[in-house]
């Protein structure tokens, strides 16, 4: 097992069972900080991928993911700005911040195929780490009409983001 | 601010359009001018194309708005339209001019997926 995996599973781990869906769940001061961080470290990973990737359908799929986190996150932050929500760092975003810091360091000691692989593996496991996050602990703990609207809404990109990391990992894996 | 028409004539004036219009409409609703061609619209939000089947007459306009947040194509497999990248908040419309079952996708998200019947 690899030293990547086991960092994000570890951030699996804090998302999955740091805030289960009740009054102790996190408010909407922290979902917002644990939405701009989630975003925010697909688009650092993304960044990285574009530059270093010599296949083209990673490097396409990696601009993807930063396009569409910088959109997800503009709306994520005029929403809170709007109801004058401000992000409240809690024990998840700053969990999800190490470990996106901790996916950069390991990344960046790679190249070639064993880069992408790398890359595109972490990219299904984040996913479907956000989308347990969104469904288990986030979309359940909105308060907000329009938070949890927003969250609902963004919802079927992961999906879509997922199901496209794997049909990469399918192709890089032949 | 005072208004050049009292009220009174302003409603006056509402009502004998709407007449006017009534008119026209019926007028070429007989058949002495051609059909007007209609607008349809699709929404693209939540990574789907709503709706994803849409039935339209030939010289039709669709418009495809997309309310997601970042960019995404509508783009026919067969080569017939492409919109490129429309952006968050924007629209992007197309006129058929040739019958037939047209399938469409987003090229930046290639689950998505749509069809245009044109009769």
């Amino acid at each position: 097992m690899n030293k990547l995996f086991l960092v994000t599973a570890a951030t699996v781990g804090s998302l999955m069972f740091g805030a289960p869906a009740h009054a102790d769940g996190p408010n909407d001061a922290q979902i917002a900080a644990i939405v701009v961080t989630a975003n925010q470290v697909d688009i650092n990973a993304g960044e990285l991928a574009k530059s270093k990737t010599k296949n083209e359908e990673v490097k396409a799929f990696a601009q993807r993911m930063v396009t569409d986190h910088t959109g997800v996150n503009k709306s994520a932050v005029d929403l809170v700005t709007k109801l004058k929500v401000k992000p409240e760092q809690n024990d998840t975003s700053r969990s999800l911040a190490a470990g996106g810091a901790d996916t950069i360091k390991k990344l960046q000691g790679l190249s070639g195929k064993a880069f992408d692989k790398a890359y595109v593996d972490n990219e299904v496991t984040y996913h479907q780490t956000v989308l347990d996050a969104l469904d288990n602990t986030l979309i359940p703990n909105a308060k907000n009409d329009e938070l949890k609207a927003l969250l609902v809404k963004v919802r079927p990109a992961f999906v879509a983001h997922l199901d496209h990391a794997k049909h990469i990992q399918g192709s890089l894996g032949q | 601010m005072k208004l050049p028409l009292s009220s009174n004539a302003a409603v006056k004036g509402a009502i004998a359009g709407s007449l006017i219009a009534a008119f026209f409409f019926s007028y070429s609703g007989f058949g002495f001018t051609a059909l007007p061609s209609i607008t349809h619209t699709v929404i693209i939000e939540g990574m789907k194309f709503v709706p994803d089947t849409l039935t339209v007459a030939r010289g039709d306009t669709v418009i495809w708005v997309n309310k997601d947040f970042f960019p995404h194509t509508v783009t026919a497999t067969g080569g017939r339209f492409d919109s490129h990248e429309i952006q968050t908040a924007k629209s992007w419309k197309y006129v058929p001019k040739k019958i037939g079952q047209f399938g469409y996708l987003c090229t930046l998200h290639p689950t998505m997926k749509g069809i245009l019947v044109v009769k």
